[in-house]
């Protein structure tokens, strides 16, 4: 909306309650899925309608029944049992990655916004050759050294979304420091750690939070993508991403064992943008007039 | 905020590519044999097999590795004596040859018609020479076999006489696998790029990461090969493989390794399905250096704990051959083993509750190998059954794998085939091997079997067949199947997969 010119936005119906309702919208949709799957996954920690690591041959390959919802993968056990608990997977790597990014990268921001110019440049082109280095090459490499499994996916995803944090909270970060109450704390004497936490921090925070919201995508995907190359969760552990590399080979014979997981990842993926493009509606102060 | 979306969107981007090129790769993968497809299709005179594992050398004097001479060997190599379909050792090189009473000495007749590819005759000298050639240059693990041999001369230019140190039942077999192939004397300077060999087909091109191409061998000596030329083109997803063929990229799976997708062929009549043996023994198997697997009752109880008819049915579509022990159906020493430790949860509990090993962790290591991965899951749950708990993580395969598990001896469990034929003694008769085990007892039942006669070999490997599934050395799951799908109108494909070599000359069309 802001990329567009002052001209096209004169030709734009006035915003008005419209524009609140698509932001709700927006909001509401995203939040749904989301709640959905982490329902899913929490229901999952105590049931499933069968077990994901009984393997049970006499009903493997199964369509979808009033036994089976959404059917049977080639070891027998029951897809949306293996979607319920692979929901755990995605949103514990989502959790903890965008955690690990966010607890190195907002600080690495707020820094890089109050160090001398020089330095904060420092921080922040260093940054950027973080996010230069591909992030599946980054978990190959992890993977390499210290073994495939969920904990290393989670900390390659976790790195390589650092510099997003970074990048999304300096320059937030830079326009509080040049804020006149800002200005006095520090005349005032207040030290820059109090600054950071008192002043900087609260008003970068809906920044970190919309951030989140889209790097909690990203991951879901990149989870998807490890575990589908073999990267990530070690077989036996039910993910969304190694559901989709071991229905591959049944491609022609199964095709309902790619859609189901891909349906999955693809809605967390949607929510989690839709929730991300809401909160920014809703937080972006340049929007504010126009509500 | 919103320019910074491009910003984020870009590892999106990448990671999405990154799966996409997966996916693509299975679908755009036939498309460089495109050219060929048409030709490979309609015409009489050429071939394109899709295999998996391309060989990292065309020299197998220095390289290990099964693709090599399953490549090479028959084809373009031949040796003194070959293996038929049903394995037995029939005449190639060498007319006929006779065994001395003491069974250490061997005459061959040699035939006077063979050439090298370089243009010299083949006698007695070359075979001289490339006996001798097995100990001195050779490189790999296999040449131990040869060992046995005492002296190789050359009679007559069609005469050779082989001495043994000692009677050996295993020399003879040995010599069908490529530690047989009969090189020229002036022929092997750089057998790494340009091998040399008397076979139907003669080495032209490699072109590598995609394809090895043969073309007939014009000056044969023996019976002309239908193909012109033959292009063994290489595959690294079984996916990528099984739609090669459906797009006629290739005319020939020659491993499905996705068995599960045979659907797509089976009924219909533009293709044919083979289904025989090969001498792949899918093994669980167990780190007998580890203190657990120092009881014989914790061994037995996974034996015991293991529903192998549902095994196979899971992980491998229901095709293979349960063993029960470690010798195919076509070793004649075979004999159905299922029966010594029949599948029963309760027995293994109490063989584990005995042991005082109930709730026990064991780390099953699987190589990233289809069959392994899947079978991996299934040993998990169906040993959870039973009360042992199992860490299951897949390693690279070849180098991680070999690495870890087979040279660093960092796992208790672990699934992978052997395909070596006749590799009873490699596997469960030396110590230092990864399965480490080789008890006296096997060791002298197996030198017993080597030295003897073709009779006591026969009963005292069936000996050791029963030895070891009764004191669980380790679990056969079961034995790969020979599974193949071509095109409807090809011939002469390989029942069983039982040699080293992948005979091309035997191929024809209807």
């Amino acid at each position: 909306m802001t990329g567009l010119s002052r001209g096209a936005e004169a030709l734009l119906p006035p915003p008005g309650r419209r524009t609140r309702r698509g932001t709700e919208a927006t909001l509401l949709v995203g939040g749904v899925i989301i709640a959905v799957i982490v329902l899913l996954a929490l229901v999952s920690l105590v049931w499933t309608p069968y077990d994901t690591g009984e393997i049970n041959p006499s009903e493997r390959l199964a369509l979808s029944s009033d036994r089976h919802w959404l059917g049977t993968d080639k070891f027998g056990r029951d897809v949306f049992s293996l979607l319920m608990v692979g929901s755990q997977t995605t949103l514990l790597v989502g959790l903890v990655s965008v955690g690990v990014a966010a607890l190195v990268g907002v600080p690495l921001g707020i820094l890089s916004a109050m160090v001398p110019k020089w330095w904060g440049e420092v921080i922040i082109r260093a940054n950027d050759l973080l996010l230069a280095f591909p992030a599946l090459l980054l978990a190959i490499m992890l993977t390499a050294v210290h073994g495939q499994g969920v904990v290393t996916a989670m900390i390659a995803i976790g790195i390589a979304t650092i510099p997003s944090f970074a990048r999304v909270v300096r320059s937030g970060a830079i326009g509080v420091m040049k804020t006149e109450y800002v200005l006095a704390a520090r005349a005032a004497g207040r030290r820059p750690l109090a600054i950071a936490l008192r002043h900087v921090l609260p008003n970068v925070a809906s920044l970190v939070i919309v951030q989140a919201s889209v790097s909690f995508a990203i991951a879901v995907l990149a989870e998807a993508a490890l575990s589908y190359l073999g990267l990530g969760a070690p077989p036996g552990t039910p993910s969304w991403g190694r559901m989709l590399q071991e229905g591959q080979e049944l491609l022609f014979v199964a095709p309902r064992l790619e859609v189901f997981p891909g349906v999955a990842i693809a809605l967390a993926v949607l929510g989690f943008n839709l929730l991300g493009d809401g909160l920014r509606d809703r937080f972006d102060p340049r929007l504010e007039d126009r509500r | 905020m919103t320019h910074h979306l491009p910003r984020l969107l870009a590892p999106l981007a990448a990671l999405a590519l990154a799966v996409t090129a997966c996916t693509a790769g299975s679908s755009t993968a036939p498309a460089p044999a495109g050219s060929s497809a048409t030709t490979a299709g309609g015409s009489s005179d050429r071939i394109t097999l899709g295999l998996v594992a391309e060989p990292a050398s065309l020299d197998f004097t220095k390289s290990d590795g099964a693709a090599i001479p399953q490549a090479l060997l028959v084809n373009v190599y031949e040796g003194l004596v070959k293996l038929d379909q049903d394995g037995k050792i029939v005449p190639a090189l060498a007319t006929s040859w006779k065994v001395s009473d003491e069974n250490k000495t061997y005459t061959f007749e040699l035939t006077d018609k063979a050439k090298f590819t370089n243009g010299t005759a083949f006698t007695a000298a070359d075979a001289v020479f490339s006996i001798n050639r097995v100990k001195t240059d050779w490189t790999t693990s296999l040449k131990a076999a040869m060992d046995v041999v005492a002296e190789a001369k050359a009679i007559s230019p069609t005469q050779l006489q082989v001495t043994l140190s000692a009677p050996s039942n295993d020399w003879l077999y040995r010599m069908t696998t490529h530690l047989g192939a009969m090189f020229s004397a002036t022929g092997v300077d750089d057998l790494a790029n340009k091998p040399i060999g008397t076979g139907p087909y003669t080495f032209t091109s490699w072109n590598r990461g995609d394809s090895i191409t043969l073309t007939r061998n014009e000056a044969y000596w023996g019976t002309k090969p239908h193909y012109q030329s033959v292009v063994l083109k290489y595959f690294k997803d079984p996916t990528a493989l099984n739609n090669a063929l459906i797009t006629n990229a290739i005319n020939v799976v020659t491993t499905v390794q996705a068995p599960e997708a045979l659907g797509q062929f089976t009924g219909n009549s533009k293709y044919q399905v083979i289904e025989g043996t090969t001498n792949g023994e899918v093994l669980l198997s167990f780190n007998n250096a580890n203190e657990i697997f120092k009881d014989k009752r914790v061994r037995q109880a996974i034996r015991h704990a293991i529903d192998h008819k549902a095994l196979m049915e899971t992980c491998w579509a229901g095709k293979g051959t349960l063993i029960g022990s470690f010798v195919p159906p076509t070793d004649p020493w075979y004999e159905d083993l299922t029966g010594v430790t029949p599948f029963n949860k309760a027995t293994a509990t109490s063989l584990l509750t005995q042991a005082g090993k109930l709730g026990a962790t064991l780390r099953l290591r699987v190589p990233t190998l289809p069959y392994a991965v899947s079978c991996g899951q299934v040993v998990k749950a169906q040993l959870e059954a039973v009360g042992l708990k199992v860490t299951l993580d897949q390693l690279e395969f070849p180098a991680t794998w070999l690495e870890q598990v087979f040279r660093g001896g960092d796992f208790d469990m672990s699934i992978i085939a052997h395909v070596e034929p006749r590799d009873l003694k490699a596997v469960f008769g030396n110590p230092a091997y990864y399965t480490k085990y080789g008890t006296p007892e096997i060791q002298g039942l197996l030198k017993a079997a080597d030295e003897g006669s073709v009779d006591e070999q026969t009963a005292k490997l069936k000996q050791v067949g029963r030895l070891l599934a009764e004191d669980a050395a380790g679990d056969v799951l079961f034995l790969l199947p020979n599974l193949m799908v071509a095109d409807a109108g090809i011939t002469g494909l390989p029942q069983n997969a039982i040699a080293v070599a992948f005979d091309l000359s035997k191929l024809g069309k209807r």
